[in-house]
């Protein structure tokens, strides 16, 4: 009984935080528009890719990753960029809207395995 | 070939099919013959089995690109040894890996059960149920053995599983995970023959620690390879992948120790069978996120048919397993009630709630994303500060717990008692935590914590083995050495366990060296041959690039001197290797260990612009990091220590269980 009840604490607890803190909204590249809050952008990299990471900032594009949504969003970014980074990647990156461009958090920038490979395991990001 | 790989298959999935069958036929109208029947199934089962992974590894061996497994996952060049690791390189082998391990195990388990009849009778059934699902996935939906048209080559392996640790992380991970079927179908074995006595806890004693010891290997095998082979600087980015290791784990952990409450007191067996189900569901969510892709992961598959079929049966072994704990809860009665809640029931009571409650903040983290998704329609995620903040507020209690809950008294603790014996642990973390302050290194309140109640558990285990030791010696008039290895001796189960936490100290120290305490620094601007940087005492001087050819890659190097307080340290060479095969460049660390303070400088060259010769270097220097994998050692001398077969034990057992067992007679 002991064991339930505090169980159940816990778990309204877990509710409680998981809720109201600490969450980000994941958007693809056709969602994104009208969202300037803070959120993790989902999406396949559209070439040119330009800039230089170190510099000025990395630019490239980012479409759905499934659908048949054509909306891509130009990105600006700083930061590491993963050895996976390509056209055609599947990516993760979290930032928020400017204007037209989504500018991401510094180092954010997480690939995903192509679907082909073995789950390589690891990550890029921090 | 490829048509005996699928014979052999579809005849394990008729054996295993069969074991259940007639196994629960045989178990419900205690049919002798029928139920040893069964059991020869299961064992044969694993010949089947065997045949079927054979006949991939040779397939692999070959190259035989015909079998398109083959051809999607190695290439001519490979060389053998990763060749032969693609057979858990891709999910058609993985699931057969899985397959392969659980009839071994079940094999195992029912043979040197054979004697106890009534206790295996229903085990079968269920084993044969779990093997039943994979064996149906590798025959009609997944199968290891399709074939086309060879082409020239196949596609290769990624890079960065071109690792010696991927040779050893998959299959330890597998057999822990499997391995917790088996003190599962002993638990739903024990239900279903209405015996819920302490035996199935008993006969699979050595199965969980052993899974549980694989699963944690396999984990920090897995941390490790992240931490020299991926190269951001980590050893663990709570991701689902591996969460999903980590919440079995967390889980076989709590019923480690709830066992031995059940074993001792008679209590919380509702508790035990709700966590043996909880740690075997949680094995087979865990395959389930690694091989479906339903959770945004770096790692997953994207769009794969296995994941209707994984959620289904754990839907059905979820509702099964409450449904059956439900119907026997009569029979789960506790033998006694906690006395007091100052006593050894209550901190390993205690213990359990921090790791479930900690396991499930973690599932709850992994399932967030879909959560969100099915009832508000948006994608919602949460990441590092989610966990960590929960890793904190679990974790701390439960580290100050390992060091409370051994020297507490069962039954009932008086608070004098308590006072006497917490005297020296207690004096041992202020002096720690006054000296960490006094040092200025009282900055991050985790670490702070986490370094106390290091020394306070520290403390706690070293006064266990005094006491024990100098006991010994009064009793026996032994020396000293040999009271301290014949205490050991006659309680594996209790020194392997202190051992384990000791190992689990050392991984805490580590995990909070190297995260609290980390230093990081990367220039903005990059550095020009000859420039130099500084970080925590050591100076960093680049010299210069250097590019040669390997067999398989292009690889560019920096040559980075470092140096401290004047005098030279060492040359390191962080760069980045590039793959023309695989299209694909990966990042190749240099790490040096300091033995001043068992800690790392790892640097990463995070961009090389060879025209310039910029390089942007990331470096981090990680104190104490080298503890965690020095625990791993410790963890498995502990586990060893603990798992050794002790013969007064088991003559003992045998006299306890003996009379039990006859007037069964099935």
């Amino acid at each position: 009984m002991i064991a339930l009840s505090v169980a159940a604490a816990l778990a309204v607890f877990i509710l409680y935080t998981a809720v109201v803190g600490g969450a980000t909204t994941q958007l693809s590249p056709s969602e994104l528009a009208g969202h300037t809050g803070h959120v993790a952008l989902v999406g396949t990299v559209v070439g040119p890719v330009s800039g230089d990471a170190h510099g000025a900032g990395l630019r490239f594009r980012v479409k759905d990753v499934s659908g048949t949504s054509r909306v891509t969003v130009p990105i600006v970014y700083t930061g590491s960029v993963p050895d996976l980074f390509k056209v055609g990647r599947h990516i993760v990156l979290t930032g928020r809207l400017h204007g037209a461009t989504f500018v991401g958090d510094d180092g954010s920038l997480v690939t995903k395995c192509p679907s082909k490979y073995a789950p390589a395991k690891g990550s890029s990001s921090t | 070939m490829a048509e005996l790989g699928r014979a052999a298959l579809l005849v394990t999935f008729g054996l295993v099919v069969y074991a259940l069958v007639a196994g629960s036929l045989a178990a419900w109208k205690r049919r002798r013959r029928l139920a040893l029947s069964a059991q020869n199934a299961l064992l044969a089962a694993f010949g089947t089995t065997l045949v079927a992974a054979t006949v991939l590894l040779v397939a692999l061996a070959r190259r035989d690109f015909t079998f398109q497994y083959v051809a999607q996952h190695t290439s001519r060049s490979l060389p053998l040894g990763y060749a032969l690791s693609a057979f858990w390189g891709g999910q058609e082998g993985s699931l057969l890996l899985w397959l392969l391990i659980l009839s071994g195990y079940s094999a195992l388990a029912v043979w040197l059960n054979r004697r106890a009849r009534d206790l295996v009778a229903w085990v079968v059934p269920v084993l044969g149920l779990v093997a039943a699902f994979f064996a149906f996935m590798l025959c009609f939906v997944s199968s290891p053995f399709v074939v086309a048209p060879a082409p020239g080559d196949g596609a290769g392996m990624v890079p960065s599983l071109q690792n010696p640790y991927m040779l050893a992380h998959p299959p330890m991970l597998y057999l822990g995970y499997v391995g917790l079927t088996i003190p599962f179908a002993f638990g739903m074995g024990a239900l279903l023959s209405r015996r819920t006595d302490e035996r199935w806890i008993v006969a699979t004693r050595r199965w969980t620690l052993a899974a549980w010891t694989f699963l944690g290997i396999g984990q920090l095998l897995g941390a490790h390879w992240a931490y020299v082979e991926i190269g951001w600087g980590g050893y663990y980015a709570w991701d689902p992948v591996e969460n999903a290791a980590l919440m079995p784990w967390l889980a076989a952990t709590a019923f480690l120790h709830s066992v031995m409450i059940q074993e001792k007191r008679g209590m919380l067996k509702v508790w035990n069978m709700v966590l043996v189900s909880l740690a075997f569901l949680l094995s087979i969510f865990g395959t389930f996120l690694t091989r479906s892709g339903v959770v945004n992961s770096i790692h997953s598959f994207s769009q794969s048919p296995l994941g209707g079929w994984f959620l289904g049966f754990i839907a059905l072994m979820t509702a099964a397993t409450v449904a059956l704990i439900y119907i026997r809860l009569p029979l789960l009665k506790a033998r006694t009630r906690l006395e007091s809640l100052v006593s050894r029931e209550a901190t390993f009571l205690y213990n359990n709630l921090l790791l479930v409650a900690l396991c499930l903040t973690i599932l709850w983290g992994v399932m967030y994303p879909l959560l969100t998704q099915a009832l508000r329609g948006e994608t919602r995620s949460v990441s590092k500060p989610y966990y960590d903040f929960f890793l904190h507020t679990f974790g701390l209690p439960l580290l100050l717990l390992m060091g409370i809950g051994p020297l507490v008294a069962w039954r009932r603790a008086s608070v004098r008692a308590l006072g006497r014996t917490f005297l020296v642990p207690l004096l041992a973390a202020v002096v720690t935590g006054v000296a960490l302050i006094g040092v200025g290194l009282g900055g991050s309140t985790p670490g702070l914590l986490t370094y106390t109640f290091s020394a306070f558990v520290a403390a706690s285990i070293v006064l266990e083995f005094w006491r024990g030791t100098n006991a010994r010696r009064a009793i026996a008039g032994e020396s000293l050495p040999r009271a301290f290895t014949s205490l050991v001796a006659r309680n594996r189960r209790r020194y392997g366990g202190y051992v384990v936490h000791a190992a689990v100290l050392l991984l805490a120290i580590g995990i909070a060296g190297s995260s609290a305490y980390q230093t990081v620094r990367e220039p903005a601007h990059g550095l020009r041959p000859r420039q130099s940087m500084e970080i925590a005492g050591y100076t960093l001087t680049y010299r210069g690039l250097s590019t040669r050819q390997e067999a398989d890659a292009q690889a560019t190097r920096a040559t980075v001197d470092v140096t401290r307080g004047g005098s030279h340290v060492t040359t390191l060479h962080p760069g980045k290797n590039w793959y023309p095969v695989e299209q694909q460049t990966s990042n190749e660390v240099s790490i040096y260990h300091d033995p001043r303070n068992v800690g790392d400088l790892f640097t990463i060259a995070d961009q090389i612009d060879p025209k310039s010769q910029v390089l942007f270097l990331k470096v981090l220097v990680k104190p104490l990091v080298n503890l965690i994998w020095v625990a791993g050692f410790i963890f498995v001398l502990g586990s060893v220590i603990a798992m050794w077969p002790d013969a007064v034990e088991q003559r003992r057992l045998a006299e306890r269980y003996a009379p039990a067992a006859m007037s069964a007679g099935l």
